[in-house]
């Protein structure tokens, strides 16, 4: 058994795992991340949201009970964390803007708004006021995507379909990659003679540089252009993933990708090493301080059978809130639903809360207590508590 | 072990999928794995062509975080489909790629010249065979032909070097430069009689003539095993072949032994360093290099191990580009029917690696090496040279320093 020994090592390649290796990364420990598989952040919208309910995110957070993961983390935490992710995106070539102290609007396929804080900057104009006038582009054939349901919702819109020869995002990314395409969508988009102030786009500009071809298509044009993000596969949360591990396995972090922890070394108080399940033999990957950021139940963190909640690498205590039969609402989206608010309590220094082990810290949204779905914080919250779990974890190695 | 019954259907495998993104006709490894995989019975005859159009990078199985086993499942439908209906003939000379191997180097300048002519061009293009990338020229000097040991008896490690075809037959100086880099690093190298891994036949629908070829490595292997010997392999494909196929796909019985015992050459070389069992001193490479990553070393879930060392050569810079497949893919990007896939694919692969700016590209995959140096334009290495490009520069600075002192 070959055995690979780092300062840290850290479970879960999501947004706040690799967050959190980055930071640690930075700090010149020497570090490596474990995953199982690719994060649910490729399935998203790209945007970071930091907290919906209210208008500015950092005046929000102020009213969280002191046990939510942002509460723990501090609202200059918080702040801090957001603007760390943004000179990331910067390095990697994927610039974002906002600000957590105000957030912003996008549109959706289905023509209502969306409520976010950070957004690609393809996004930046997607905030558009009932004044303006739309046009929104779709592409022949595309999956999911139906523009008269922006259309229907806006007074002064109209849509043209392009016939890009393939009908899937992610094959019109693919052809967005190349300049000969997009001049001849450039040629057509000019030969509409769009009336509108701005356009529309669904988010499948390129994988490589959708910020360069977003500006080469608003300055042919002369109009403000923005894209919408799409149903899954989602072509945003797609260059979200990649920008992020990209910086990180350049800036020397070690990724084993594709296989799980198979099982957990310790002794006393501490984690010494997990195995990974390699094809064939396994692998040793020793590390002197742990960080855990599996995610909660959709992404198998947390796994929950009839008369338990389970944490699927540690086996560390889950917080769960009262019985089953209280968990159920029948409204989805307004309130949230009880068994959200489950997960791995933690202290003040990220460490899970009755449990033994000292060189273990927790982060993302496998934390109890983050309610997701009700506070709209998916991304957010995965960025702050992952920087101040490294920040701890970085503590407790020097 | 998941099967398909697990999947959530979140598309991860999708967006991962080098052949959905350019070829529409593929419905993509959510439906031709798990979806189609509820459809399929023994009994019934197959009627899903397209599951051929798979390429089996297997990006779809590494990104599924509920470990379904997506690209296992299509290559037993792939099976399935040509167990039931006739191969064309360019996948019966696929198959045998081991086979031509032996003849091609035989007989190594006459092949070189028949393959790159214009009239055997058009022959190939009637038989299915595509031209677009040039076919690798075959080495009448085979790694089988050298020497087929190196290092003292009683080294503390006795590696046995499973090479693969590609750098027996076509690129053999690859293969002694690894041979005489592990004997430098204290192992005791053997290379033994071995015939090709199976994987070109699995990959053409042959599961036969797979199982022929691994039962006779098994053999060969087990019995260097059962003698103190591990196995290495510098073919990431090969590599897979050994571990995974031969115990779950070809169920050799000595595959999980095989598995257990075999590794990457430079996890193997990392293991060497980290242990302390060798004092590596290397000397400086002033170069950038794009370290393309084959889709089957990101099978292996063993990280990137010539990555790890390429940490350790000082001045060289390394920029890990592995979210693209090259599109070549074994025989897969050689057949008419890939070849707009296969070139799309590579076109992608190739402005990754030209966006880094690097001087030359490194893959440890000989099939990436010849898709993307064709795209690319640029040289294609494998990381063994570089490494040993280091050592001998420390070698040579030694030597240097040694001649001033003197003076």
């Amino acid at each position: 058994m070959s055995t690979h020994e780092y300062d840290a090592v850290v479970v879960g390649g999501g947004v706040s795992g690799i967050i959190a290796c980055l930071k640690l990364n930075s700090r010149g420990f020497k570090t490596a991340l474990i995953s199982r598989g690719d994060p649910a952040c490729c399935l998203s919208t790209g945007c970071i949201d930091v907290f919906s309910r209210t208008d500015s995110p950092l005046d929000g957070i102020r009213g969280l009970p002191p046990e939510h993961p942002y509460s723990l983390v501090g609202r200059k935490g918080v702040a801090d964390a957001l603007s760390y992710f943004l000179t990331v995106m910067d390095e990697a070539g994927l610039p974002y803007e906002g600000s957590p102290r105000k957030n912003r609007r996008i549109l959706t396929p289905i023509g209502n708004q969306k409520t976010t804080c950070l957004v690609p900057k393809t996004m930046a104009d997607a905030d558009v006021p009932g004044s303006e006038h739309l046009q929104v582009i779709s592409f022949k054939g595309l999956k999911d995507f139906y523009p008269s349901y922006i259309t229907s919702r806006f007074r002064n819109s109209a849509f043209s379909v392009y016939d890009a020869g393939v009908a899937t995002t992610l094959g019109i990314a693919a052809l967005f990659d190349r300049a000969a395409f997009v001049d001849s969508f450039i040629d057509w988009l000019k030969r509409l003679e769009i009336p509108h102030d701005r356009v529309a786009i669904p988010a499948v500009l390129g994988m490589n540089d959708p910020a360069g071809v977003l500006e080469k298509v608003s300055r042919a044009i002369g109009k403000k252009v923005f894209e919408i993000p799409t149903l899954p596969p989602s072509i945003p949360g797609l260059r979200l993933f990649r920008a992020l591990k990209r910086v990180l396995q350049n800036r020397g972090a070690h990724l084993y990708w594709g296989k799980g922890v198979a099982s957990v070394e310790s002794q006393g108080k501490r984690i010494e090493a997990v195995t990974l399940a390699t094809t064939g033999r396994s692998a040793r990957v020793q590390g002197r301080a742990f960080i855990l950021a599996t995610g909660s139940f959709v992404s198998g963190g947390l796994f929950a059978s009839r008369d338990c909640v389970r944490e699927t690498v540690f086996g560390l205590p889950v917080f769960v809130p009262g019985e089953r039969k209280d968990w159920f609402n029948t409204d989805f989206f307004s309130d949230g639903h009880a068994i959200e608010r489950s997960g791995i309590r933690v202290d003040r220094t990220f460490r899970p809360e009755d449990c033994r082990f000292e060189n273990l810290f927790v982060c993302g949204s496998i934390l109890a207590g983050c309610e997701i779905m009700r506070n709209q914080c998916g991304h957010g919250l995965a960025v702050a508590t992952g920087t101040a779990a490294a920040g701890r974890c970085a503590e407790e190695l020097s | 072990m998941t099967t398909f019954e697990h999947c959530v259907r979140c598309t991860l495998c999708v967006e991962n999928c080098p052949v959905f993104k350019v070829n529409p006709a593929f419905p993509g490894p959510k439906q031709s794995g798990p979806d189609a995989q509820r459809f399929r019975m023994d009994g019934e005859r197959s009627v899903d062509d397209w599951v051929k159009l798979c390429c089996q990078c297997k990006r779809c199985q590494v990104s599924c975080p509920y470990g379904v086993n997506v690209a296992e499942i299509i290559l037993k439908a792939q099976l399935k489909y040509s167990r039931e209906h006739m191969s064309p003939f360019s996948a019966h000379l696929f198959a045998n790629t081991y086979h031509l191997g032996q003849l091609g180097s035989l007989v190594s300048p006459l092949t070189n010249a028949v393959a790159s002519s214009g009239v055997s061009k058009k022959i190939m293009g009637i038989l299915g065979i595509s031209t677009g990338v040039p076919l690798p020229e075959y080495r009448f000097f085979s790694l089988a032909r050298g020497r087929r040991r190196r290092g003292r008896f009683r080294a503390p490690r006795k590696v046995v070097f499973f090479h693969g075809c590609y750098l027996g037959f076509n690129r053999p100086d690859i293969g002694r430069g690894i041979r005489d880099l592990l004997a430098g690093l204290g192992c005791r190298v053997i290379i033994p009689r071995q015939t090709c891994c199976g994987l070109p036949a699995l990959g053409n629908g042959d599961i036969t003539m797979a199982g022929k070829f691994a039962r006779k490595n098994a053999r060969m292997l087990v019995n260097y095993i059962d003698r103190g010997y591990i196995v290495v392999y510098a073919c990431t494909s090969c590599g897979l072949t050994l571990t995974h196929d031969y115990p779950e796909i070809l169920q050799v019985p000595e595959g999980k032994k095989i598995a257990e015992n075999t590794y990457n050459v430079h996890e193997l070389i990392l293991d060497l360093i980290e242990e302390g069992a060798v004092q590596v001193d290397f000397g400086e490479v002033d170069r950038h290099v794009a370290y393309h990553v084959p889709c089957h070393l990101r099978a292996l879930g063993i990280g990137y191990p010539a990555a790890g060392i390429f940490e350790k050569i000082p001045g060289l810079k390394v920029t890990i580009l592995d979210d693209n497949c090259c599109g070549l893919a074994g025989s897969y990007g050689f057949k008419k029917k890939n070849q707009k896939t296969s070139e799309s694919l590579g076109a992608i692969a190739a402005s990754a690696v030209r966006a880094v700016d690097a001087d030359s590209l490194v893959s440890d995959c000989g099939a990436c090496r010849m898709q993307l140096g064709h795209y690319a334009g640029l040289p294609a290495l494998d990381p063994s040279e570089v490494i040993i490009a280091s050592l001998l520069q420390s070698v040579s600075k030694k030597k240097r320093d040694r001649r001033r002192k003197a003076q």
